[in-house]
């Protein structure tokens, strides 16, 4: 089987994304995967150090490149949202400089970029989100998606300020957010917009609950993987969007 | 004359290797006011051996930008007599060779040339020449790295006869190049003959 | 004959005017081209022009029948060939 190379860049207090994206691409019928992380630090998702994080950009892309990766995922969603409207074009841009000119052939995504990519991917235009931020940053993130022509038609802010406790949020109570929204005319549920919260364990039955796609920031980051290495997505048990390409066989 | 659609937009950048990256700031963005407008902090990750390295941007006006690489832990050896940290140049190339290649950077006014003059003047890198005819007048110094720069201000508009002459100049040349006699009274020849054949009947293009 | 074509902008007009005053030689345009023409060498006094250096060895567009025998500081002179 070909093996690609993911490069990870994540804030440093991050778990979730080398917890669940290897989780996820493991599934993968015909394709191995290996991945490789660089850090920023952080650990209050604040504004100062959301800025103080993107300064490290260039030190994480100069480390992970020396890695050969075949794509690199720029892992931090809320850092990216931020940065105001189109920000993950601007910073998705700016690392593909500075590969191209030090002559890497990685390519890049980020999971801001990649959660738009994925609610367009199914068609989705009216969505339902779950975060577990501060209401002003939640904020950011529903008009981030707003930019990008979505309607945010309900959201939750769970109002944890630390990443690391972020990243112990226990499912049920992200289910349960979940479960509050209101789904009147929604096409599709973002049940964590955050690559720290945890729901891979959910996304399926959630999506069975609701009847109606269910998608995570993680599910949208290696659905983006895949299309970029224009592999197959075909990955079992995490929600339709990345059965895209599974073939059903009839019952 | 070319008939092709003509969409280019000026300098993206012109690029040059530097070695002495706190010098080449100092000369342009503090002397000469170019504003710092991009960089790139990059590896070499391609297949030759490549030094981490630096690419940095100045703003040299009609969004047309000047940039430097900077490389580093790698300097050339030094060769050569004379030039610049690129092209270096033993005793036998005469200095108008050596002078030949430089970049001239335009103002519009006597006003701006002469404030740029102030600000060299008043720095490391003094003004070397000023030099003025009936068309252009323009100074010129050496940069940290010893590029040749001159910044210079037409004195008077350029007329569409000197569009069409200078066309003849480069069809005299390229069919003079070609020949067996290469000489400037060759092409002064050559170009007469195609005054005589295309002058009388150019009409200027409509304003 | 011996002709001598010169661009029609305003550095190179007094070169024109002192090659007019000689009268073996006729101007006329040929386009934007002035044309200085003789049957006899033609001479041109630099100081006389008021011309600086840079336009004066810029000054001659094309030459037919002719050849430059002199050109520098005090003159530029042209013969047939």
């Amino acid at each position: 089987m070909a093996l690609h190379r993911i490069g990870l860049v994540v804030p440093s207090s991050n778990v979730t994304v080398e917890t669940e994206l290897p989780a996820l691409l493991r599934r993968h019928p015909s394709a191995d995967f290996s991945f490789h992380s660089t850090r920023m630090r952080m650990h209050t998702v604040s504004a100062a150090q959301l800025a103080a994080m993107n300064a490290q950009r260039e030190r994480c892309i100069m480390e992970i490149a020396d890695a050969s990766p075949d794509v690199i995922l720029y892992a931090c969603l809320v850092a990216v949202m931020m940065g105001g409207p189109g920000e993950h074009r601007r910073v998705e841009g700016a690392v593909a400089e500075q590969l191209a000119t030090g002559g890497s052939p990685a390519l890049i995504r980020s999971s801001a970029g990649a959660l738009v990519e994925a609610v367009r991917a199914i068609d989705a235009d009216r969505i339902a989100i779950v975060t577990p931020y501060l209401r002003p940053l939640a904020e950011q993130v529903v008009g981030y998606l707003e930019s990008e022509d979505f309607k945010v038609a309900d959201w939750r802010a769970l109002e944890v300020a630390d990443n690391a406790d972020v990243g112990r949020i226990p499912g049920e109570r992200v289910l349960e957010a979940a479960r509050s929204l209101d789904l009147t005319g929604v096409d599709a549920v973002v049940i964590s917009a955050c690559v720290q919260m945890p729901s891979l364990d959910l996304v399926e039955a959630a999506e069975e609950e609701f009847g109606i796609p269910v998608l995570s920031a993680a599910t949208g980051g290696a659905y983006s993987i895949l299309r970029s290495l224009n592999l197959p997505v075909a990955i079992p048990g995490a929600g339709s969007l990345l059965r895209a390409d599974t073939v059903s066989v009839p019952a | 004359m070319s008939q092709l659609p003509h969409t280019v937009r000026g300098v993206d950048h012109v690029a040059f290797p530097t070695f002495d990256p706190a010098g080449t700031v100092a000369f342009y963005r503090d002397v000469l006011g170019f504003p710092v407008v991009h960089s790139i902090c990059a590896a070499g990750w391609g297949p030759e051996k490549h030094p981490d390295f630096i690419h940095f941007f100045f703003d040299i006006g009609n969004n047309d930008r000047l940039a430097f690489f900077y490389y580093f832990g790698y300097e050339p050896p030094q060769r050569g007599i004379k030039g610049d940290v690129y092209a270096r140049f033993e005793d036998d190339i005469p200095d108008f060779l050596v002078k030949s290649r430089h970049l001239a950077i335009h103002v519009d006014s006597e006003t701006d040339l002469m404030e740029y003059r102030r600000r060299l003047d008043n720095s490391q890198w003094p003004v070397e020449l000023q030099v003025q005819h009936e068309t252009i007048e323009s100074i010129y110094t050496h940069d940290p790295n010893g590029y040749f720069v001159e910044i210079t201000r037409a004195l008077r508009p350029v007329t569409p006869q000197e569009d069409l002459d200078a066309n003849l100049t480069v069809d005299a040349l390229v069919d003079v190049a070609k020949g067996p006699d290469v000489s400037m009274a060759a092409l002064l020849t050559r170009k007469a003959e195609l005054i005589v054949e295309r002058a009388a009947d150019w009409e200027p293009a409509q304003r | 004959m011996t002709q001598l074509f010169m661009l029609d902008v305003p550095e190179n007009t007094p070169i024109v005017a002192v090659a007019d005053q000689d009268p073996h030689v006729s101007v006329d345009k040929v386009g934007p081209y002035f044309r200085i023409a003789a049957d006899a060498p033609i001479v041109i006094n630099r100081r006389a022009t008021g011309c600086r250096h840079a336009v004066w060895y810029s000054s001659v567009a094309g030459l037919l029948r002719s050849r430059i025998t002199q050109w520098d500081k005090d003159a530029m002179r042209i013969e047939p060939t």
